[in-house]
C-alpha cells in the first residue's frame, strides 16, 4: 500500500467566474480506499470530473507515474481510471448487456470479462437483456459499477454510491465495494453519508468551498470534533 | 380499396425517404446537439454525383453506389472542415455554421454547375409501372419502398447489434458518459457524420429519381421536412425519426389525395397546423426526452 497511484497537485476548476475547486492536492495509493467528503457545492464531484478529463482544470494529475494532465478521457480510461458518475447515468434505452459491453475496451476478451463480472454480481445475469432504464435504483447502481469495471480499472472513482437508495440497498452496494476492495482495486468515493464512508475508507479528505479543509486516516476523522461539528451538528 | 392501396404505397414511399433523412439528422443531433441544415445539400450533392455517374456511362446501380459513398465522405469532410473547429461552441454557433455551409454549397452548385435544374436520365426499365389490382404503381416507387425498407432494416440491425450502433444510441442518451466508456469523442462524431451522410445519400438518390431532376436549391424542402419529422418524433430519438417520417408522410399524402381542389393551396398550412396540434399533446415529440437540454 505504499505505491502512489494517483496524485493531483493544485487542482483547480472554474465554471466561469465561480471557482468550484481551489487547488486541491490529493493522493491515492495502490489498493487504497479514499473518501472525499464535503457539503453540496464543496467541489467533490468537480474534482472527480477533472481527474477523468470531463472538465478543464488547472494543476496537474499524475497516475501510475504518468502525467495525465489535460489528457482526453479515453486515454485516462485506457490507463486504468474508471468512474461511476453521480446518479448512475446508465444508458436507459440500452439493455444491461449493451451498457456493459460499451464499457469494455474494443479488443477485450468479452466472454472472460463477463464471466468474471457476473461472478461478482450474479444478479446481473438475470437482467442482461432488460432495458437498463427499467431496473430498480439498486440494480442500476450495480450495473453502473459493473460497467465501470468492464475496462478493468486500477482506480475506481465513485460519485455518491448511496444517492437515492434505501438503506438496505446501500448496505448491499457497500458489500459489493468491500468485495472489490479485496481484489486490490483502489477507490475514491464521494459520499454524503459521511459516517458510513468513514467507517469503510482507509483515508479521507474533507472539502469545503473548493478546498481541502481536513485530511487524514478515516478512523481519526471519524473521531474528530471538526467532522462531528460539521456533519453531525455537535461537538 | 384501390385508393387505399395507392395511398399506402405513397405514404410508405415518401415516409421511408423522410425517415432516412430524419435519422441522418437525429444521428448527428445525438452526438453534437446540432440540427445540420446542410444535410439537404448533401442530398443535392448526391444528385449531381449520380448524374455525373450516369452521364459518364456508369451502370445505374454503380452510379447510385458511387453517389451514396461520395455523400458519406462529403459529410465526414464537412464535419472535419466546418464543425470540428467550433465543436465546443454554443448551439447557436453550430446552427449558424450549418446554415453557412448550406449556403456555401448552394452557391458552389449554382456557379460551378448550373443554377437551372438538370434532368436525371433514369434507366427506361424504371419508368414503367406494375399493377396491383386496379392500381398502377411506378417502378420508381417500388424501388423507393424496397430501398427505404431495406435501409431501415439494415439500420435497425446496426443499432441493435454493433458496438458503434450502441455507441450512437448511448450518445443520444448521454454523450458525456459515452466518453467515460473510453470511446474517443472525435471518432464517434466522425462516424456519426459518415452514417448521416450515407443516409442522406440513400434519401438523395430516392428523392432525385422520384422527381427526375436535380437543382442547387432542391435540398431545402426535404431537410425542412426532415427537421419537422425529427421534431415530431422527438429530437435525438432514432425511433422517433422513423415514426415521425411516416406520420408526416401520412398527413401530407392524405391532404394531397383527399383535400378539395379549392383548399389545396392551403395544404402545407394545414399540414403544419396538424403538426402543431400533435406537438401540443407531445411537447418534446412523441419519443422525445421529457427534459431536452440540447439546442
Amino acid at each position: 500500500m505504499s505505491d502512489t497511484l494517483l496524485t493531483t497537485t493544485g487542482l483547480a476548476v472554474s465554471y466561469g467566474a465561480v471557482k468550484a475547486v481551489r487547488g486541491s492536492d490529493l493522493e491515492v495509493k495502490e489498493g487504497e480506499v479514499v473518501a472525499l467528503l464535503g457539503p453540496n457545492g464543496a467541489g467533490k464531484s468537480s474534482t472527480l470530473r477533472a481527474i477523468v478529463g470531463l472538465i478543464k482544470y488547472q494543476g496537474s494529475v499524475t497516475f501510475a507515474g504518468e502525467d495525465l494532465t489535460g489528457a482526453p478521457t479515453e486515454r485516462i480510461v485506457s490507463m486504468g481510471i474508471s468512474m461511476v458518475p453521480e446518479g448512475r447515468r446508465l444508458f436507459p434505452q440500452l439493455t444491461v448487456r449493451e451498457n456493459l459491453l460499451l464499457g469494455a475496451p474494443r479488443k477485450a476478451k468479452i466472454d472472460a470479462l463477463f464471466d468474471e463480472l457476473l461472478e461478482k454480481l450474479p444478479i446481473l445475469r438475470e437482467r442482461l437483456n432488460q432495458q437498463a432504464g427499467t431496473l430498480s435504483g439498486g440494480e442500476q447502481q450495480q450495473v453502473a459499477l459493473a460497467r465501470a469495471l468492464m475496462s478493468k480499472p486500477r482506480l475506481l472513482l465513485i460519485d455518491e454510491p448511496s444517492l437515492g437508495l434505501a438503506p438496505t440497498i446501500v448496505d448491499a452496494v457497500y458489500q459489493i465495494l468491500a468485495d472489490l476492495r479485496k481484489t486490490g482495486l483502489a477507490m475514491v468515493i464521494v459520499e454524503q453519508e459521511v459516517m458510513r464512508v468513514l467507517k469503510f475508507a482507509d483515508r479521507a479528505y474533507a472539502m469545503t468551498t473548493g478546498q481541502i479543509a481536513l485530511q487524514g486516516r478515516a478512523e481519526d476523522l471519524l473521531a474528530s470534533n471538526e467532522i462531528k461539528k460539521v456533519y453531525l451538528g455537535g461537538a | 380499396m384501390d385508393a387505399l392501396i395507392s395511398y399506402l404505397v405513397n405514404v410508405i414511399s415518401l415516409g421511408g425517404t423522410y425517415a432516412l433523412l430524419a435519422l441522418g439528422l437525429a444521428v448527428v443531433f445525438s452526438v453534437l446537439g446540432l440540427i445540420n441544415f446542410a444535410h439537404g445539400e448533401l442530398m443535392t450533392l448526391t444528385g449531381y454525383v449520380l448524374l455525373a455517374g450516369i452521364l459518364t456511362g456508369q451502370p445505374f446501380w454503380v452510379a447510385v453506389l458511387i453517389a451514396v459513398l461520395a455523400c458519406g465522405m462529403a459529410a465526414v469532410l464537412m464535419e472535419f472542415a466546418a464543425f470540428r473547429p467550433v465543436r465546443n461552441a454554443s448551439g447557436a454557433t453550430l446552427l449558424m455554421t450549418s446554415f453557412a455551409v448550406s449556403m456555401l454549397l448552394q452557391v458552389l452548385f449554382q456557379n460551378g454547375i448550373s443554377a437551372r435544374g438538370q434532368a436525371i436520365p433514369v434507366p427506361p426499365w424504371l419508368t414503367t409501372s406494375i399493377s396491383i389490382g386496379n392500381s398502377q404503381i411506378s417502378k420508381v416507387q417500388v424501388m423507393s419502398i424496397t430501398i427505404g425498407i431495406l435501409a431501415l432494416i439494415a439500420l435497425k440491425i446496426f443499432f441493435d447489434r454493433s458496438y458503434w450502433g450502441w455507441a450512437i444510441r448511448a450518445a443520444a442518451d448521454d454523450f458525456e458518459v459515452v466518453g467515460l466508456m473510453g470511446i474517443k469523442a472525435s471518432r464517434l462524431i466522425s462516424f456519426a457524420f459518415l452514417l448521416s451522410g450515407l443516409l442522406a445519400g440513400i434519401a438523395g438518390v430516392l428523392w432525385v429519381v422520384q422527381r427526375g431532376s436535380v437543382d442547387p436549391l432542391m435540398g431545402f424542402k426535404p431537410v425542412l421536412a426532415a427537421f419537422i419529422v425529427a421534431v415530431i418524433g422527438g429530437l435525438g430519438s432514432l425511433t422517433g425519426a422513423v415514426a415521425g417520417g411516416f406520420i408526416l408522410s401520412a398527413i401530407e399524402i392524405a391532404l394531397q389525395t383527399w383535400l378539395p381542389a379549392g383548399v389545396m393551396p392551403y395544404r402545407d398550412a394545414i399540414t403544419y397546423t396538424v403538426v402543431v396540434i400533435i406537438l401540443s399533446f407531445f411537447p418534446n415529440g412523441i419519443f422525445g426526452k421529457r427534459d431536452q437540454e440540447k439546442v
